[in-house]
């Protein structure tokens, strides 16, 4: 049959909606090329959900709680395919961390996420060099086509 | 009680969260990223979410005894909270953070308070839930993990 994947749990029963059993893209693959990733954000629940759902995909990620570390790190040298930046960041928001970031030169694609989307969060956010905003949870259907992009 | 019927109510009381309105599919993405090298993945994100929430939940209330109230401060907060609620999939929990917004927004500090008592009160009937629910999942014995099968 199709690429269509059915997502079933332990218990035999189908998961969620429509949409989640649609996700012809839901098979795991792993990334062919060595791909990094860091994730900031102040929230812990998010730095690890973010971190694990990209290292699922075989992408090497690290995950910091300030948007002065991911600039420390950059500084120092660390390079990363991928950058998800959260906006509301105490001392320096992800509009600013990613400005700094820039400003060193970094080439990575830099992803602005947020819990309450915002489009002047937004406009400030690609101004300052992000590529892309979306809004809370960091799912699949994001997730997916930029780490195949980022690999080809 | 029977291994096969414990999993049974398990499975039950897991499509009630859905059916509920509880939980939405991301808490099937938490799901997803369990496996042999994170056994307890889901467990472990959701005792984090409770015990970050807590101190997030005290620092609103002690935010909502100012007068007058500093909605700024009070959105900042509700951004961490939403932002952790939505992460987990607790989809009532993340109604009431974008509810409290807006009046926040607007200003209304009877609202922000009505729909705080709401928020809390979703928070703990949701964690009552799970925590029974990892619990059976306990005592039902280790399950093979989610498993995606293609038609």
């Amino acid at each position: 049959m199709g690429a269509e994947v059915d997502h079933v749990s332990p218990m035999g029963m189908s998961g969620g909606s429509a949409e989640v059993n649609d996700k012809s893209e839901g098979l795991r693959f792993s990334c062919k090329n060595k791909l990094t990733a860091l994730v900031v954000d102040n929230g812990g629940v998010c730095r690890v959900i973010q971190t694990a759902l990209l290292r699922s995909y075989g992408v090497e990620t690290e995950a910091v709680e300030t948007g002065e570390a991911a600039v420390e790190l950059i500084a120092s040298g660390a390079t990363f395919n991928l950058i998800i930046i959260e906006m509301l960041l105490p001392v320096l928001n992800g509009p600013e961390t990613a400005r700094q970031i820039r400003a060193m030169g970094a080439q990575s694609k830099i992803l602005g996420i947020t819990a309450f989307f915002d489009e002047r969060d937004q406009q400030e956010f690609l101004a300052a060099g992000a590529d892309e905003f979306i809004e809370k949870p960091l799912s699949l259907e994001i997730v997916i086509p930029i780490i195949r992009e980022l690999d080809n | 009680m029977e291994r096969n019927q414990m999993r049974r109510q398990l499975a039950l009381m897991r499509q009630s969260f859905f059916d509920q309105g509880f939980l939405d599919e991301q808490f099937i993405q938490l799901e997803e990223l369990q496996d042999d090298a994170n056994p307890n993945f889901v467990e472990e994100v959701v005792t984090l979410y409770y015990r970050d929430s807590s101190r997030l939940i005290l620092n609103i209330d002690q935010a909502l005894e100012r007068n007058p109230l500093d909605f700024n401060k009070l959105d900042n907060y509700m951004h961490q909270f939403k932002g952790s609620s939505t992460s987990i999939g607790a989809k009532k929990v993340k109604a009431e953070c974008t509810q409290f917004r807006e009046y926040c927004k607007a200003g209304n500090s009877e609202g922000c308070m009505r729909t705080f008592q709401q928020l809390k009160k979703e928070y703990a009937i949701l964690k009552r839930k799970l925590e029974a629910y990892f619990q059976q999942a306990r005592q039902a014995g280790p399950l093979e993990t989610a498993c995606r099968s293609r038609n």
